[in-house]
């Protein structure tokens, strides 16, 4: 009964309602404008919000977050501009209807579209969350670790150039987050004696850093990318259209929470998966993939969206993130006093219901918003990057300043943006960066724990985890993501799959 | 350059993020970051050793050294990798990775953070709003004041007063500023 109460307190708090209405449509508008990202959003957000009650906090920022991930695919559509990398498979076949003049079915599809994944999504995370976290009880202290090595080897090993560029920056991410006294024994870590570095780097300076600034001085490089306008027709599609594509949605909804509710995998991977879905099971696409085959913009954006719901999963009951954004969505939750992980669930359950609450009626907003204003929305989107870039470097510094009102944030802010865009230039993924300085505590505190319980004896530690199914299983994962990398796993594949190897040269 | 072009690029600079293969050849500038990176990994692990040294494997330092020695090792395996690779051909440090707008911006962002207490947020901003919209936009100076006034007034509006963000006020008499549109609306009302 509490649940439902905790579930339904977004829908009877008018205040909550208009912030998460608000949260929605900003978040619709910076996933669609290119060159600015729903981690660039809210990661400044969680700064401005610093002072706040945790409800209307999180309200914003889930309105946000939701709003972002489908506010991507209309650029996609309108100017084969992918607002947001969830939205890269919706630009494949939007585009092309857009070109042929009907981007305002083609954004009606995605919007109902859209709203129906996230909603498969969310209730996914309602069912299932409570028993992860049932499960998650029994996790020992090496697990975590296990788990937290997994995450970040995964975010790695997906996005970016190469695994080993992924390990580096999960590894200097999780330098980052160590930085300051250590909470157990209070000795200085990479402090070199220095008052200010006691404190540690503050995590919001650097969220801000890599995907702020960094970004907007990579957007340097594309300034004058021209807008193109089109002409909006009939956007609301017909309930024989929606009822036509039901079952192709119900499967790329499916691919999207799993997708989503593995750790490293987001609402992109499982785009481009479900896009490859569709092309697989579609015999008769409306048109072929490609140019325009509604099909096409049925599985990714259902998928995408039905990934945010999927994604919180991990995220509140093991208090490990999945990418980038649900990263500074846990950030957001530690800022505010939360602790995600199983006691969230034990503890405050009604923060959890409330959290699944504001999904749903987030994803309501987006309906709305997402079917209404496309004379604004192409107004907008025309706006000229040479005006955004310093627009979001102001933001930046003020989210910086804002947290702790302290300059030296800025200074790390901007060395931290300077750093990223190199990383970002020379194909070192910034995502590890952030899960790392997020796990760095979690990871820190477990294997201290975990070590200190088998009597700082290694042999016995591996004893641990080789006799414990869950342990092992974790632990061969981490040493597969490993050894996929290595040649002798490429060799061992071109042994075994000769003919797929030719296909992919 | 027809538009297309530019959408395929700024479309694979978002895909920069997702799936990137390794390349074969490498970037301008890109075999000295590997080699930075490599160098201060180990400065790194020689602090992470000054911890607390192999005292115990619970200790302070024995996490910060394995992390420092991860990146050591992945460091010295991508120098390794990128300084074989043959550089991209077309490509220059100052045009593709360091380009003359680049620099300016980033300087002044640093005068932005020095200029920030002593002048104050709202002088402070409009200054930098002007001067980087000048330059990147190049349009006219009523418009750039325009606009950098406006973008201003947004975000001031926005955070100030909606997110209560207090920043510094610096020379610029914020208060009196607040206090005579307060009076304003207060007597209008």
């Amino acid at each position: 009964m509490d649940a439902l109460s905790a579930f339904f307190t977004v829908f009877t708090d008018l205040k909550l309602l208009s912030l998460v209405a608000l949260g929605t449509f900003a978040g619709v508008y910076i996933g669609a404008i290119p060159g600015l990202s729903v981690t660039m959003a809210v990661s400044i957000l969680i700064s401005f919000t610093f002072s706040w009650d945790v409800h209307p906090a999180i309200a914003l920022m889930i309105g946000i977050f939701m709003g972002g991930v489908y506010g991507g695919s209309r650029t996609a559509i309108l100017l084969n501009i992918p607002g947001a990398p969830s939205a890269i498979a919706t630009a494949m076949d939007g585009y092309p209807m857009a070109q042929r003049g009907e981007a305002g079915t083609a954004i009606g599809i995605t919007t109902v579209m859209s709203f129906f994944g996230g909603f498969i999504g969310i209730i996914v995370l309602a069912l299932a969350a409570p028993s992860v976290s049932q499960f998650a009880l029994t996790f020992q202290p090496r697990d975590y670790m296990l788990l937290a090595i997994l995450g970040i080897l995964l975010v790695g090993s997906l996005s970016g150039e190469s695994l080993v560029k992924g390990i580096f920056s999960g590894a200097f991410g999780i330098l980052i987050g160590m930085v300051g006294m250590d909470p157990l024994t209070f000795t200085g870590r990479f402090t070199y004696d220095l008052p200010l570095m006691q404190s540690g780097i503050s995590f919001i300076a650097v969220m801000i850093g890599m995907f702020g600034v960094s970004e907007a001085l990579a957007q340097l490089h594309h300034l004058d990318t021209p807008a193109i306008k089109q002409k909006i027709t009939r956007i609301v599609p017909s309930f024989g259209t929606i009822k036509k594509y039901l079952p192709l949605s119900l499967q790329t909804s499916t691919i999207g929470v799993i997708i989503g509710a593995l750790p490293g995998t987001g609402g992109d991977i499982a785009a481009l998966m479900a896009y490859d879905h569709a092309k697989r099971v579609t015999r008769k696409p409306s048109r072929p993939f490609g140019k325009g085959a509604i099909e096409g913009l049925v599985a990714p954006e259902t998928a995408n969206n039905a990934a945010v719901g999927g994604a919180f999963i991990p995220m509140m009951t093991l208090g490990i993130p999945g990418d980038a954004v649900t990263a500074i969505m846990i950030g957001a939750l530690f800022i505010h006093g939360l602790n995600p992980g199983p006691m969230l669930m034990v503890e405050q359950p009604d923060m959890f219901w409330f959290i699944v609450g504001s999904l749903v009626v987030a994803n309501f907003f987006m309906l709305i918003f997402g079917l209404t204003g496309i004379k604004l929305f192409t107004k907008v989107v025309e706006m000229p990057r040479a005006v955004l870039i310093p627009m979001i470097m102001l933001l930046s510094i003020v989210g910086a300043y804002a947290t702790n009102n302290s300059i030296t944030d800025v200074y790390w802010m901007l060395a931290f943006g300077v750093l990223g865009y190199f990383m970002r230039s020379y194909g070192y993924p910034l995502g590890p960066v952030i899960l790392g300085v997020i796990l760095s505590r979690l990871l820190d505190d477990n294997w201290r724990r975990a070590i200190i319980s088998e009597r700082e004896d290694l042999g016995r530690f591996f004893h641990g985890i080789v006799t414990s199914p869950l342990s092992l299983i974790l632990f061969l994962a981490v040493i597969f993501i490993f050894f996929s990398q290595t040649p002798l796993w490429t060799r061992l594949k071109a042994r075994l799959l000769p003919a797929r190897n030719e296909e992919a040269r | 350059m027809s538009p297309t072009d530019h959408d395929t690029e700024a479309l694979q600079d978002e895909v920069t993020d997702l799936h990137e293969h390794a390349r074969d050849t490498r970037r301008p500038g890109e075999a000295g970051f590997t080699i930075l990176l490599l160098l201060a990994s180990l400065f790194l692990l020689w602090s992470a050793y000054d911890i607390s040294g192999f005292e115990a494997l619970s200790a302070p330092g024995t996490l910060p050294m394995v992390t420092t020695l991860i990146m050591c090792i992945t460091g010295g395996l991508i120098m390794l990798r990128t300084i074989k690779l043959p550089l991209i051909s077309g490509e220059t440090f100052g045009q593709n990775i360091l380009p003359l707008a680049l620099v300016i911006m980033a300087v002044l962002l640093v005068c932005y953070g020095l200029l920030l207490k002593p002048l104050g947020f709202l002088p402070t901003s409009m200054l930098f709003l002007t001067i980087s919209i000048k330059l990147l936009w190049r349009q006219g100076w009523v418009k750039t004041l325009g606009v950098s006034f406006l973008v201003l007034v947004i975000i001031y509006v926005v955070f100030r007063i909606i997110f209560t963000v207090l920043m510094p006020s610096g020379i610029f008499p914020e208060a009196e500023m607040l206090q005579f549109f307060r009076n304003l609306i207060g007597g209008g009302a």
